[in-house]
């Protein structure tokens, strides 16, 4: 059977830390539709906002007014959020003053059953995460931080 | 009246507790930092109660990281405490990334307070 995976929930904000939190509200009500169970419901959200706050921090030169889009598809296996900016690429840029750990992807791969990073310099990033209805393994054991040191 | 409030108790004397509730982010880390900085201010032991948050990212574990190290600096104890029950949303993240005995992070707020009167001499 073939599964139509056409976005469900699709969220377009400015990339700002304010909205951050709103994506994890809407995350949060379509987990409930779907019935996830509160750890991966947990994951999920720690995974999106940090996917989410990527964008925020690293997509776009400061003097830019970018966009933040966050889609949600429930799939056959789970459920499958896109998070995508269209800013300047993959090359982190931090921006001065504001501190960050490093720890986005890594913790991305270690909360997620599966994730697929894509960009290409000047055309923007997206991260895509799919969380399992049914959990067979732990991802964090499968994908755990390692070689990272608290500063 | 603050959906998310960070509250500092300083009744302790000795102790400041920041007790941080509900969901923190890149949008209240900010705030979070400003808050660690006036317990840190204060010249004696900080403790971050993270009892009643409910959910913390990577931009909240960078601001206690930073509090961290500079209260190893000055020399002044410093403890992160959550409750008997921990959020999913607040657990995990602890442990994944290895924080529980680097932060350091213990089970109770009078636990919290006297290990940070302990482990601030020299």
């Amino acid at each position: 059977m073939t599964t139509v995976t056409a976005p469900e929930v699709r969220l377009s904000m400015p990339a700002r830390a304010e909205g951050v939190g709103v994506v994890r509200q809407a995350l949060s009500g379509m987990a409930d539709a779907l019935d996830f169970d509160a750890e991966v419901l947990a994951d999920m959200k720690m995974a999106v906002s940090e996917a989410c706050t990527n964008v925020v921090v690293h997509a776009y030169d400061t003097d830019e007014s970018g966009v933040l889009e966050v889609e949600m598809s429930a799939g056959e296996s789970g459920l499958t959020i896109v998070v995508r900016d269209h800013g300047t690429g993959l090359q982190p840029r931090a921006r001065p003053g504001v501190p960050a750990l490093g720890l986005g992807l890594p913790l991305i791969a270690a909360l997620s059953d599966s994730f697929e990073l894509r960009g290409n310099t000047g055309k923007g990033t997206e991260v895509s995460m799919t969380f399992f209805y049914v959990r067979e393994r732990d991802p964090a054991e499968d994908n755990p931080i390692e070689g990272w040191e608290a500063p | 009246m603050e959906a998310n409030p960070i509250s500092l108790d300083d009744s302790a004397g000795d102790v400041v507790i920041v007790s941080v509730e509900g969901e923190h982010d890149i949008y209240t880390a900010p705030t979070l930092r400003e808050r660690l900085d006036e317990a840190l201010g204060q010249g004696g032991g900080v403790v971050v109660d993270l009892t009643a948050a409910t959910f913390v990212d990577s931009s909240v574990l960078g601001a206690l990281l930073d509090a961290r190290r500079r209260a190893l600096e000055a020399e002044q104890g410093y403890v992160v405490c959550v409750g008997e029950t921990v959020e999913p949303g607040v657990r995990r993240i602890l442990d994944i990334t290895g924080l529980v005995p680097v932060l350091p992070v213990v089970s109770g707020r009078d636990e919290a307070v006297e290990a940070a009167r302990s482990n601030g001499t020299a």
